[in-house]
Parts: structure tokens; C-alpha cells; sequence
């Protein structure tokens, strides 16, 4: 059963989301800031992380930098999740190492594929 | 020298005097000569005169010998003042009688003397020889001497009168001629006393007197011309000066003004300025807030629906949809209006990237095939077989054919929706045309105009029955703008609509303008995109403008330019940004484009990037031998550099296929879609060209 951390600080979409990937069958790990989702990836270390960007204590931007820089946990795929549709959020993002990028609200199917795809390609 | 330096007065006076003196000395003077000529003669004729007779009356005396009276007879001379010495010689030319004045020497024999005249002069007296006879016989000679006295006193007397007659007429000539002068100095010592007032008070206004119709008269008329027309010119400059000054101080206050204005101006772009980056921000953040909760919505409703599906409580379904899709409506409505507002704040930018055109038709097919099926809708798709990968901003393609797809969908009921794809070329510009045709309600003119418009659906009556922000067509218009492409719709009432949207094969990449602000003049393309040098050709060459027309060039056919100023530079650029190729300039200060190519070459990292050099220096063995893929000499043909440049695009493409990474089709100016063949006869062509000299 595939691990996923999901840092996200809205309850709401917290509670949601994980309720949801556990359907998919996956086991949830969350946390509420970006400090709490740092110290979860190192110690639970998941195999995907869902990371939102807009994050009380440490942006989702610093918390990936943080991950990616890590040896331990620089294998770890992010796809970033944020509201801001801007152009520059998506260039942000993978200048900050995300592996992938989607939008808020998130369309479940389209992030269920892609952390399929990443999830695929880190078996291979 | 002092004569000519003298005033015209004196020497108008001293003219006059001069020629009138001169003129009264030399004919006084003839004329006395003329006097003492005829003076002379007469007395010589006088002393011959009396000589005959003398000679007359001696005759008898030396006839006879007789000495005593023949003195008595010469005696009478003392009469004649004149005569100082009187003889008479025997024919042996002996004194026989003589007659001396005051003890006058008398020679005692007859000087000699010649005989044809009768008289000479000797020693300033005149003497004169007359033979005395008697009877036919010659006795002897009489001798006779003037020491002309008379003469002398006349020539002296006359000289007297002379200088006296000279001097008293000079005297009235000074006179007459002062008095006279002034008919000539006085109008020019007039003209000069104006001139002399006119340069020092520079009173224009002065006016000289004209005396007489002469020269001077004309002169004076002439002066008095110029005078007037130097007080017009005067009064003119005088005015010209005053509007000067008038419209300085005009311009100055406008300067003011602007200066002003401006500042406010600067004030209020700052304001603008301002409340533009707040205005982003708020849609920043407005757009998290909004989205936050509508995740919350669509997500529990789309697990509640699973839930209740599985559960088998199908009359809950119905309500859960509806939550659901009014949720994704508000969702949509929100993304269209930051699109929008994104667009008009200039900071929707452009990813460009080659990607094919069949497949994406058929995704989008895919996607809206359930929108279709609502209203029994039949979708026919026909993509032509030339059209194979353009460059392009993939998400917004999808997005202008998903709104036209969508909105033929909602407005069609029980009918066909056709999409054909072809290409075509115009101007020597591929263009990519997508036309979408529908069956349903059509667009009447009227409602034509305000199509693309924002929030103008054609009818209000419409959103209520069909839904929808009216934003789309108007957000499908600004990216095909963006893209610099073109929309057009053709309908019907009652028969449908067709929309024409032409996208260049080759779209070129603008910054959004913030990033345009921002960014430096000589750098072309922005570098960030770095994970894209393959699209990137550096350009090495000092002249701007061969730099400039390079990369407006390049960026045409679809390439990032990076342009380097100097040898140095480019190498600098070529580690940095690894490009596809190198066009490089021969001649440059410093650092000179063999050394570049001696540098490049050596670098093992960077060895592999093809070389082209572009220059005016014709020694293509030089650059071959360097290691330079191409040799193009300027002015460049700009078709063969596409050649070539096109050439390294597809060989380094098929390298990356080859490798196994992201499959790239190099979407070239003719891209095919299956022929491997007909590419390669490409390639071929291109080095046809490449062997051709210029």
C-alpha cells in the first residue's frame, strides 16, 4: 500500500482529500504546516507527497527545496499544489524541484493519474 | 600722403586755387616771353636803325679823315641810354673814332663778326657791324654796343607785375573757391554728420537733407533709402524680438505646465502602478480564497456521489450531481475571469513547444464527447494529412478549441459537429487552420459584433437557458491573438455556425509584458528557459544591428536567439546556455571569431554544438579546418541559413529519439508527418545548398 503525505492547512480539503486517496487505497499521512510536513517526510518517509503550497510556518516552496536538497529524501516525488494559476507558479515550481504541478481545485481523477504516473515511474 | 589725408573742403579750395593759379602763371608767363621777344627785336632794330644813320653821317668824316668829326658825329649816342660803346674802324679794321659811356672798354681793332645778319649777341650786350660807305665805296665799319638796359628793366618791371598780378588773383581765386566748394563739400559734410549721428545713437530715424539733383543728391537719396530700410528692418527685428520674448515666456510656462503634468502624471502611473500590483494580488488571493472552499464542495460531492453510488441510494444521486455541477460552473466562471484579468494585466505569457496536432484533436474529442452525447450531437473529425507538429502554446490551443468544441456542443441539439484541421501556406508563413461547424441555433449579424466581446452573449435570453460566463469566446480571442493568429465565425440563423481560427505553424514566444520590462536590451529570449536550448542558436557578432536582424530572423523561424557582442561573451553564453547551433562573425576587436572557434572547439563540452560562421571574410578552408560546420559569407542568405540551421535541428532531434528520451518530431518549415524519406531528401537538398558558394 503505497504511502502518501499530504501538507495541506485547510481542514476542509485535508479531510477530503485524504478520505479520498484512502478510498483509492492509499495509506494518508497529513500535516498542517510546513514544518509539521517536513518532519513527517523525514520520518514517515512517504512515497509521494502532496505538498500545497500556500502553508502557514514554511511555504510549500521552502519545504521542497528542503526535501529535494535532503539525501534522504530527495528521491521522494512532490507534485505541487497550488491555487494561484499563474504562470509563474508553474515555472516556481519546478524550479523548486517539484516533480509535477496541478491546480487547485484539484480534479481528482487528473492528480489520481499523475500520482499513478509518478508513483510508476519511482517502481521502475 | 598729408595732401590726400586733407578734408575734401581744403582740398576742393586748394584745387581750385592750384588750377587757376596755374593757369594765370603759365599765360602771364608766355606772355611776357612773348613781350621780351618783341621788346628785343625792336631794339635791335632801333640800334640798326641808328647804326645806318650813324654810318650815314660819318661817312663824309671818313672820307676826309677827319677824326674830330667823326667823335662829334658818334657823340650824339650819348643820347641813346643803351649804347654803351660806340667805334669806327678804317677798312684795315683800325679805331679811326670811338664813343665810350663811363669808361667802357672799346677794342682798338673791329672784333671779327659775320656779315649776314648784321648784329650778335656777346656777353649779354648786343653788338651791332654796319659797313659805312660813300658813293658805292666801302670806308670802313661802324661798331656798335648795347649792353640792352632797357631790356633788363622791362624783363624786371614785368616780373614785378607779374608776381603781384599772380598773388592778388590767387588771393581772389582762394576766395571764389572757398565760396564755391561748399556747393559740393557742403551736402557731403552733411551726409557725413548724419552717418556720424545714425552709428552713434543708432537713431534710425535720422533723414539727410538733399541740397541739389547731382551725384551727391543721389548719393544722399540712396543713403536715406538704406536708412529706411535698416529702420524697417530695425522695427521688424525689434518686433520679431518682442514675439521672441512673448513666446519663450509662453513656452516656458508650458514647459512649466508639462513639467507638471508629468510629475502628476508620474504620480499616477505610480498610483496606477500601485493598485495594478494590488489589484494582482487581491485576484491571487481572491482566486485561493474562492477555490478553497469550491474544492471542498466538488470534493465531498464527488466522494459523497461514489458513496451514494455504491450504496445504491440513486435518488440522493441526482441532488449530488447538481451540487456538483454547479460547483464546476462557479469554478469555471472563476477561472475565466482571472484568464481574463490575467490577460489584461499583460501577464499571460506564452509556453511554446512543438507538439502534434492529430493527437490533441483526438483528446479533446474524447473529452467532450460526453458534452456532445447530452444533447445527441454527432462529432466528425477530419485533421489532413500534411498537418503534423506545430509550436504553440499547447494548454491554450486546447483551451480555444475546447471553448469553440463546447459552446458547438451547448448550442446544438440532435446534430453534427465537424472539426477539420489543415494547413496552408501564406506568404511564405505556415499557417494551421481549425474549423469547428455546428448545426444549431446559428449567430444572427447583429449578434456577430459583440461575439468576442467579454460577458456579451448573444442573447441574455441564452445564459439562462444554456448556461455558460459569456467570457469564452472572448478569452478564445484574446489567445489567438496572443498566438498571432486569427478568428473569424460564418453563420446562419437556424443552420449553425462555423469558426475559422488560423494559428502560425511556428508561434513565436513574447514575454508577458512585466517580464518585457524587466528584461535587458541585448538579450533576445529570456534565458530561463534553459531546459530548451534546443531551440536555441547563439549569435556571436560585434554589430548590433547584424545581431538584431539575426534574432528577429531566428525568432521567425522559431528559435530563441542569444546574441554575444564579443568573442568572449559568446563563450561565456555557449557554456551557459548550451545552444543548437552557433552562428559566429569573423572579424571583432579583440577577440577575433577563429580564436572563438579555436576556443569552442577545444572545450569538450561544447565541441559538439555546430559551428556556422557568418562573415564578409571569404577563407571557408580557414573555418573548415577549425572545425566550422558552415561557411556563409554576408551579405547571408537568409534561406540557407534556415537550410542549415534546420539541418542541425533534425540531427540532433534524431539523436535524442534515438536515445530513448521524449520523442521530439522536429517541426521544421515543412514538417512531415510520415514520409522519412521525403526528410531525408530534405537534409539531402540542404547540403546541395550548403556545397554552393555565394
Amino acid at each position: 500500500m503505497p504511502k502518501i503525505l499530504l501538507v495541506e492547512d485547510n481542514e476542509m480539503n485535508r479531510d477530503m482529500l485524504s478520505r479520498r486517496l484512502q478510498r483509492k487505497g492509499y495509506a494518508v499521512v497529513t500535516a498542517h504546516d510546513g514544518e509539521q510536513g517536513h518532519l513527517l517526510a523525514c520520518s514517515e518517509m512517504p512515497d509521494l507527497i502532496l505538498m500545497d503550497i500556500s502553508l502557514p510556518l514554511m511555504n510549500g516552496w521552502e519545504v521542497t527545496r528542503l526535501l529535494k536538497t535532503n539525501e534522504s529524501t530527495r528521491h521522494i516525488p512532490i507534485i505541487a499544489l497550488t491555487a494561484h494559476a499563474l504562470v509563474t507558479d508553474r515555472d516556481k515550481a519546478f524550479e523548486a524541484g517539484c516533480d509535477d504541478y496541478d491546480t487547485k481545485p484539484v480534479e481528482f481523477g487528473r492528480l489520481n493519474e499523475k500520482i499513478d504516473n509518478l508513483l510508476t515511474v519511482k517502481k521502475l | 600722403m598729408i595732401l590726400q589725408n586733407l578734408s575734401i573742403k581744403r582740398k576742393l579750395t586748394l584745387i581750385t586755387m592750384l588750377t587757376s593759379s596755374a593757369a594765370l602763371v603759365l599765360s602771364s608767363f608766355s606772355f611776357l616771353i612773348y613781350d621780351l621777344i618783341s621788346f628785343r627785336h625792336l631794339l635791335i632794330e632801333d640800334l640798326m636803325t641808328q647804326a645806318e644813320i650813324i654810318g650815314y653821317n660819318s661817312a663824309g668824316a671818313m672820307e676826309f679823315k677827319d677824326v674830330p668829326a667823326a667823335t662829334a658825329t658818334l657823340s650824339a649816342l650819348t643820347a641813346k641810354e643803351g649804347v654803351i660803346t660806340a667805334g669806327l674802324y678804317s677798312r684795315d679794321s683800325k679805331m679811326f673814332a670811338h664813343f665810350a659811356r663811363n669808361n667802357s672798354v672799346i677794342p682798338s681793332l673791329l672784333p671779327a663778326h659775320s656779315q649776314d645778319k648784321g648784329y650778335r649777341f656777346e656777353g649779354g650786350n648786343l653788338q651791332v657791324f654796319h659797313d659805312v660807305t660813300l658813293n658805292g665805296e666801302h670806308l670802313g665799319t661802324l661798331f656798335l654796343q648795347s649792353d640792352m638796359r632797357q631790356w633788363s628793366v622791362r624783363a624786371k618791371r614785368y616780373a614785378g607785375i607779374l608776381c603781384i598780378f599772380v598773388l592778388i588773383s590767387g588771393l581772389f581765386a582762394l576766395f571764389v573757391s572757398s565760396k564755391l566748394q561748399r556747393l559740393i563739400s557742403g551736402p557731403i559734410l552733411h551726409l557725413e554728420d548724419t552717418m556720424r549721428m545714425v552709428s552713434a545713437n543708432r537713431n534710425y530715424e535720422v533723414r539727410a537733407t538733399k541740397s541739389y539733383g547731382d551725384e551727391i543728391g543721389r548719393l544722399i537719396d540712396g543713403f536715406n533709402t538704406m536708412l529706411s530700410e535698416i529702420q524697417q528692418r530695425d522695427t521688424a527685428l525689434r518686433g520679431a524680438n518682442e514675439q521672441l520674448k512673448t513666446r519663450t515666456g509662453e513656452l516656458e510656462k508650458e514647459i512649466l505646465h508639462r513639467k507638471q503634468t508629468q510629475e502628476e502624471l508620474l504620480k499616477a502611473k505610480h498610483t496606477a502602478e500601485e493598485a495594478s500590483r494590488a489589484k494582482s494580488t487581491f485576484l491571487a488571493n481572491m482566486s485561493h480564497e474562492l477555490r478553497t472552499p469550491l474544492n471542498a464542495i466538488i470534493g465531498y460531492s464527488e466522494m459523497l456521489e461514489e458513496e451514494t453510488r455504491e450504496s445504491g441510494k440513486s435518488d440522493d444521486l441526482k441532488d449530488l450531481r447538481k451540487i456538483q455541477s454547479a460547483g464546476k460552473h462557479l469554478l469555471a466562471l472563476i477561472n475565466d475571469v482571472l484568464d481574463l484579468s490575467k490577460i489584461e494585466a499583460g501577464k499571460m505569457g506564452l509556453h511554446v513547444e512543438s507538439f502534434e496536432v492529430a493527437p490533441l484533436i483526438d483528446e479533446m474529442i474524447a473529452t467532450l464527447q460526453p458534452a456532445a452525447a447530452k444533447n445527441s450531437n454527432k462529432i466528425q473529425v477530419h485533421v489532413a494529412n500534411e498537418v503534423g507538429a506545430m509550436r504553440a502554446d499547447v494548454t491554450k490551443v486546447r483551451q480555444i478549441l475546447f471553448n469553440l468544441l463546447s459552446n458547438a456542443c451547448k448550442f446544438t441539439d440532435h446534430g453534427i459537429i465537424a472539426v477539420d484541421v489543415d494547413q496552408n501556406k501564406v506568404e511564405g508563413h505556415n499557417w494551421v487552420r481549425f474549423r469547428v461547424s455546428d448545426t444549431g441555433i446559428g449567430i444572427t449579424a447583429k449578434q456577430k459584433e459583440n461575439l468576442f466581446h467579454e460577458f456579451s452573449q448573444a442573447d441574455a435570453s441564452i445564459a439562462r437557458k444554456y448556461g455558460g460566463t459569456g467570457l469564452g469566446l472572448a478569452i478564445t480571442y484574446r489567445f489567438v491573438q496572443l498566438m498571432k493568429g486569427r478568428i473569424s465565425v460564418e453563420s446562419e440563423p437556424g443552420k449553425g455556425a462555423t469558426f475559422t481560427v488560423h494559428l502560425p505553424a511556428q508561434v513565436v514566444a513574447e514575454a508577458p509584458e512585466s517580464a518585457r520590462s524587466a528584461g535587458t536590451s541585448d538579450a533576445m529570449a529570456p534565458l530561463a528557459e534553459s531546459k530548451t536550448h534546443k531551440d536555441t542558436i547563439l549569435v556571436i557578432d560585434d554589430d548590433a544591428s547584424v545581431r538584431d536582424l539575426m534574432s528577429r530572423f531566428l525568432s521567425k523561424l522559431g528559435f530563441h536567439a542569444v546574441a554575444a557582442a564579443s568573442g568572449e561573451e559568446g563563450i561565456r553564453l555557449a557554456r551557459q546556455v548550451r545552444p543548437l547551433v552557433i552562428t559566429l562573425d569573423v572579424v571583432m576587436p579583440e577577440c577575433d571569431g577563429w580564436t572563438v572557434l579555436k576556443k569552442l572547439k577545444s572545450d569538450s563540452t561544447l565541441a559538439e554544438i555546430p559551428v556556422i560562421m557568418v562573415t564578409i571574410v571569404d577563407n571557408e578552408a580557414m573555418g573548415i579546418d577549425l572545425g566550422a560546420s558552415n561557411y556563409l559569407i554576408k551579405p547571408v542568405d537568409r534561406d540557407r541559413l534556415a537550410v542549415l540551421i534546420e539541418k542541425h535541428r533534425t540531427g540532433r532531434s534524431a539523436t535524442i529519439t534515438e536515445a530513448g528520451t521524449a520523442p521530439f518530431i522536429a517541426s521544421g518549415r515543412k514538417p512531415k508527418r510520415e514520409s522519412k524519406s521525403k526528410s531525408s531528401g530534405e537534409i539531402d537538398h540542404a547540403e546541395d545548398l550548403v556545397g554552393r558558394r555565394q
